[in-house]
């Protein structure tokens, strides 16, 4: 791939992508968020036209590619939101678009025997019959990679496939991914985790802001230089722990039950609490009841047993308005659908929570010239941009659009802030400005609630760790206590605390 | 007893007939709703279907290219509506609402402007659908009450459901297009074209719903009157919600409005009002389609809830 | 090219392909179709009757579409506009006839306030079928249109009946004045006006306002903010009604003065059609309104000054509304990425 460009609307995502490939490599490509390695490869695999630059693959040159020439060619990819039919089983998902035929119907047992040998080959543990809403998402990565081999594919693109596994399934995806080199097939890993890429990798390419930088052999770099190459400059994410003092209890839950979206994620008898000026850290894979609890927690979800108390109140089931006015304050794990009103301005968005109280609006009717005033306060403070109150907040970046939900949250002060994967999806600078505003807030007084994904995250915020697992606790840990290898094991874990199986 | 004067042999048959053409007009929304497209046009497409059977059956005495015609047309005003959704992005249920209305001004036009009559268009030189007569069933009383001189459009629904159901759930386009109805992208990474996929169904859907017309001017009656569909056609699209767009169950639910809808003409020959008897089907209608998506629902929460565990 | 002026235009590409396509049809009739044109203007404005008629006829449309862009704002497609009409009208005729005992102008308000009441309670059933049951509010509505016309049929052919071969009500006691004698033009024009401004500031100026267009743009993200988007969703759907409620009140008290059966007939439709076109637009809706309004009186003069049927209006106005509906002008070229990133 040379010269590559592409723009979506006003961004330009890739500016000037470079990538080569070795048969029979594994090959990372590497780049913070929005730095166009997920575009780069989800163009080579026709997901969207590309504006500019070739492709060639083995020898023969495209210019313009879709899924299916990309299929033809060779290429598969398992992207980074799985490409299931939740509502298919595993054996339909896998044959889609590649169904055998007997006459008129579909040759389910010949498809079966065709898949079986794959998974056979490779040792995988996969149920045909089962529908993908079943399945667990070590499971389901499995399943998208059987499909890929299914089709033929030499070249097989992963799309940051250990952000859902714990360290123990990720070690288990290295060695397929061994196994998958050894008979020839080329790799590409598309990660930002350095300690992975250097363990798996045979060589590295680097983008930063839709530019390419360069590729190093794994044997030649470390750690360190890749960062640089990635960030344009040393970065110290692991901002120095900050001990506040511990105050009261200001949210306990006690014996928790709510619905779930999947019977992994449904909670199950779950208590815990939050004391003033720390920060309690909720590990997990996803999916295994953070959303869940968190929704119990702030209105969003009915709580089917047990309490919640927050400073001194029960705020079980009542309505979020009235849980917002007991002093509670949420960054919520998707800014799009949750968040943000993408449709509204910068300014409504900041004040949708205010709305009803003055000066925002006065009996009744809104005050403008108050909301852009706040507006413009907040802007500045947060340094959001572009700092124009009145903008739709469609047009802002993904960090910006987080600091539009935390400038709002963390300016309503309360008691206890709920922060909910608060730097997925952003860019290094606003991970970092997010990251030092949540210590502010619990410096502050205020006691924190923190849901991650990223363990890094987790074990460098927080004073306190929780562990979850199947919407259970598995494990209650002092922060300094933790390592990641411990973490990983509670995540998929075997035990749950207190002895039961 | 007024009971078995209400409840007999020929309740079925009159609950098969009154359903057929809802059954059409829901088998045409569930095609595209496998591919998640709601299809609000079917009311328009089944009454130009409608049309187009009666003047071609009137000016050329073939029923059979009435039919035919009728099932073109029906794919024209589908095509309308695919290409304004996919290609112009235009809001379903707005382009839909519009291609209603374009039915009712361009039938009424066409009634006035070409065939010039106007309300009401029965003519003797109209050739309706024929009716299969089983000679054998004359002396067997149930069966000849209840299956015999059905019209051939009439036999074929039973026919098309089984059809439809074989196609969505056996074959590769079936497998293709409910995998695009539900996560497109997931069709399009496996090298299916999305767009073609959404085409080819609501074409589909058009000549079915162009047959759903030409079974109620030519099959279900002899004539076209402004209007005639009254509502089937989102009737049929309750129905398929009714249904899940899974065509045995959707045709199920259409059964239930012919029945709310025969007893109710029965009722009306002891002094029920006429209006009563017409709102029936309608209100037994909405009830239905609440009561199926009210028990939905409540299956949904019990299968998310925490204090029982699923199997 | 901003968004503003792309929609503007879009609209007038719209009316100009409806219109040239009505053009045709006229030429293929061997008719002229500037003759059938300034026929249908002439009889659209031409004197007091025709002017007074046009003007008569744009009144219901401007709350019928008005009614349709509420409920839209809060993310409903509100089909049922027409059943609320009749059954505003229905209730407006009862007390106009029955409660003589109030003092004319109050039984006025009586009748419209009535004609509210029971209308934004007919309209509440497809909004609390929607946010409890998830029952497509698109289908109910329409179903429940019908139920509407029958239930009016029913009352004016039997307890309410006139007595008349026609299915009608009996004269109502009070009426809306009429001010272009001898069409029916009357002040509830100026009452339709007025709530016009009212919805506007409503909808653009009140936190209730913002409300409803939060939960019409992103009904999650209204929850987490603090607005219960249930209760959000149920008030749009009966102030919708209420809105037809109103219209049909006019058409009783002001033009007709009894209910007739089958008044309201296409009345909603067309509203609908006016706010389709305009995409939910509230202050161009009024224009469209008056558009559709001219094309519909107009039409009968169309029709006497040549022989092509007013039924061609009809499909002019469908024409309009699916070119209205697409998006004719802009980034056509531009090929949609099912996958586009959502960041």
């Amino acid at each position: 791939m040379e010269g590559i460009k592409k723009t979506f609307g006003s961004v330009q995502a890739v500016k000037n992508g470079e990538f080569n490939l070795k048969k029979g490599e594994i090959h990372s490509l590497i780049g913070e968020n929005g730095a166009g390695k997920s575009t780069m490869m989800k163009l080579l695999y026709g997901m969207y036209p590309f504006d500019g630059g070739t492709v060639t693959i083995e020898g023969k040159k495209y210019d313009h590619i879709s899924p299916k020439t990309a299929i033809e060619a060779g290429i598969g990819m398992v992207h980074q939101e799985f490409m299931l039919v939740k509502e298919l089983t595993v054996l339909e998902n896998i044959i889609l678009g590649f169904e055998p035929k007997k006459g008129l119907t579909i040759d389910f047992a010949a498809a079966r025997k065709t898949v079986q040998k794959y998974i056979d080959q490779y040792n995988m543990d996969i149920q045909l019959d089962k529908k993908i809403a079943q399945i667990s998402v070590g499971e389901a990565q499995r399943v998208e990679i059987i499909k890929i081999l299914t089709r033929g594919a030499n070249i097989i693109i992963l799309d940051e496939p250990t952000a859902v596994l714990t360290p123990q399934e990720s070690r288990r995806l290295f060695e397929i991914l061994n196994n998958l080199r050894e008979d020839g097939k080329s790799i590409v890993f598309i990660s930002h985790k350095l300690n992975e890429i250097m363990e798996i990798s045979d060589r590295v390419s680097v983008m930063r802001q839709g530019t390419y930088m360069g590729t190093v052999n794994k044997a030649d770099t470390n750690e360190n230089e890749l960062a640089r190459m990635m960030i344009g400059r040393d970065v110290f994410l692991n901002i120095e722990k900050k001990k506040s003092d511990i105050g009261e209890t200001v949210l306990q839950v006690e014996d928790l039950w709510t619905s779930g979206e999947k019977e992994i994620s449904k909670i199950r008898g779950l208590s815990f609490d939050v004391k003033a000026g720390e920060i309690v850290g909720v590990a997990g894979i996803d999916g295994n009841g953070q959303s869940e609890l968190i929704e119990a927690i702030t209105g969003l979800r009915k709580v089917e047993k047990g309490k919640v108390i927050l400073d001194g109140k029960d705020i079980t089931n009542l309505s979020v308005k009235k849980i917002r006015e007991a002093g509670l304050t949420h960054i919520p794990e998707d800014r799009n659908t949750r968040g943000l009103n993408r449709q509204f301005s910068i300014g409504d968005n900041l004040i949708e929570v205010t709305l009803d109280k003055e000066p925002f609006s006065k009996n009744g009717f809104l005050k403008k010239d108050a909301v852009k005033k706040f507006a413009e306060e907040l802007i500045e403070k947060f340094d959001i941009r572009p700092a124009r109150a009145e903008l739709p907040t469609s047009y802002l970046s993904g960090g910006n659009a987080q600091k539009v939900v935390v400038a709002r949250e963390v300016t309503l002060g309360g008691k206890l802030l709920v922060a909910s994967q608060p730097t997925r999806g952003v860019d290094i600078g606003a991970i970092e400005s997010i990251r030092s505003i949540l210590q502010d807030v619990k410096e502050k007084g205020l006691g924190v609630l923190l849901v991650s994904a990223e363990l890094e995250e987790i074990m460098s915020l927080s004073d306190r760790i929780i562990v979850m697992h199947n919407g259970k606790i598995t494990g209650r840990l002092n922060a300094e206590d933790a390592d990641e290898e411990q973490l990983g094991m509670l995540m998929m874990s075997g035990k749950e605390e207190g002895g039961e199986a | 007893m007024t009971f078995s004067k209400i409840f007999n042999a020929s309740l079925i048959y009159s609950t098969f007939r009154t359903a057929t053409p809802i059954i059409y007009a829901a088998l045409c929304a569930a095609i595209t709703q496998q591919a998640d497209i709601l299809n609000i046009g079917t009311e328009g497409i089944m009454l130009f279907g409608a049309f187009m059977a009666v003047a071609v059956s009137y000016l050329t005495g073939s029923w059979a290219l009435g039919v035919l015609v009728a099932m073109l047309g029906g794919l024209c005003i589908a095509m309308v509506m695919a290409v304004s959704h996919l290609k112009f992005r235009s809001d379903i249920c707005a382009i839909g609402m519009g291609v209603n209305m374009f039915a009712v001004a361009i039938t009424k036009f066409l009634l006035n402007a070409w065939l010039k009559q106007s309300g009401t268009f029965a003519d003797p030189k109209i050739i309706a659908i024929p009716k299969v007569h089983i000679k054998a069933f004359e002396k067997m009383g149930f069966l000849n009450d209840t299956f015999n001189d059905w019209t051939i459009t009439e036999w074929f629904v039973i026919l098309l459901v089984i059809i439809l159901w074989f196609v969505f759930y056996k074959t590769v386009w079936g497998l293709r297009i409910r995998a695009v109805g539900r996560m497109a992208q997931a069709a399009q990474t496996a090298g299916i074209n999305v767009n073609s996929m959404k085409y080819q169904a609501i074409a589909i859907s058009g000549l079915v719903g162009g047959l759903a017309g030409a079974h109620l001017s030519l099959g279900y009656s002899a004539m076209f009157v402004e209007n005639m569909t009254n509502a089937r056609g989102f009737m049929g699209v309750a129905a398929m919600y009714f249904g899940g767009a899974h065509p045995i169950f959707t045709a199920l639910g259409c059964l239930f409005f012919g029945f709310t809808d025969s007893i109710g003409a029965r009722l009306q020959a002891y002094g029920v009002p006429s209006q009563l008897v017409l709102l029936m089907p309608y209100v037994a209608t909405i009830l239905v389609l609440a009561i199926s998506m009210a028990t939905k629902k409540a299956m949904e929460n019990k299968r998310k809830s925490s204090l029982i565990t699923a199997a | 090219m901003n968004e503003k002026q792309k929609a503007a235009l879009n609209i007038l590409l719209s009316m100009a392909l409806a219109l040239g396509a009505g053009a045709v049809v006229v030429a293929l009739q061997g008719e002229s179709p500037v003759e059938a044109y300034t026929a249908l203007v002439r009889g659209a404005f031409n004197g007091k009757l025709k002017l007074g008629t046009t003007l008569a006829g744009v009144t219901p449309l401007l709350l019928t579409s008005l009614a349709f862009i509420v409920a839209a704002k809060a993310g409903a497609f509100h089909c049922g506009i027409e059943g609320c009409v009749f059954l505003g009208g229905i209730v407006a005729a009862y007390i106009g006839i029955n409660w003589t005992f109030l003092p004319g102008p109050l039984q006025i308000v009586a009748c419209f306030l009535g004609a509210m009441l029971v209308a934004s309670l007919w309209s509440m059933i497809p909004g609390v079928l929607r946010i409890y049951f998830n029952v497509s509010e698109v289908c109910c509505t329409i179903l429940m249109n019908s139920v509407a016309l029958y239930i009016t049929n029913y009352l004016v052919s039997g307890v309410m009946s006139a007595g008349t071969s026609l299915p009608q009500s009996a004269d109502v006691a009070v009426r809306l004045t009429q001010f272009m004698k001898p069409s029916s033009a009357n002040t509830g024009l100026f009452i339709a006006i007025i709530v016009t401004v009212f919805i506007m500031i409503l909808v653009y100026r009140t936190s209730f306002g913002f409300k409803l267009r939060q939960i019409g743009t992103n009904p999650a993200n209204a929850e987490y903010a603090g607005t219960d988007p249930k209760k959000m969703f149920i008030s749009a759907m009966m102030l919708a009604g209420s809105i037809g409620g109103i219209a049909g009140a006019i058409e009783v008290l002001g033009v007709h003065g009894f209910f007739l059966n089958n008044f309201a007939s296409g009345l909603g439709t067309n509203g609908m059609l006016a706010a389709l076109i305009c995409k939910n637009n509230m202050f161009v809706a009024p224009l469209i309104s008056f558009f559709i309004a001219v094309l519909k009186s107009g039409a009968m003069g169309m029709q006497q000054a040549t022989s092509v049927p007013k039924s061609l209006v009809d499909t002019i106005t469908a024409v309009f509304i699916i070119f209205a509906c697409m998006n004719l002008i802009g980034d056509i070229k531009k090929k949609r990425d099912i996958t586009e990133g959502r960041n």
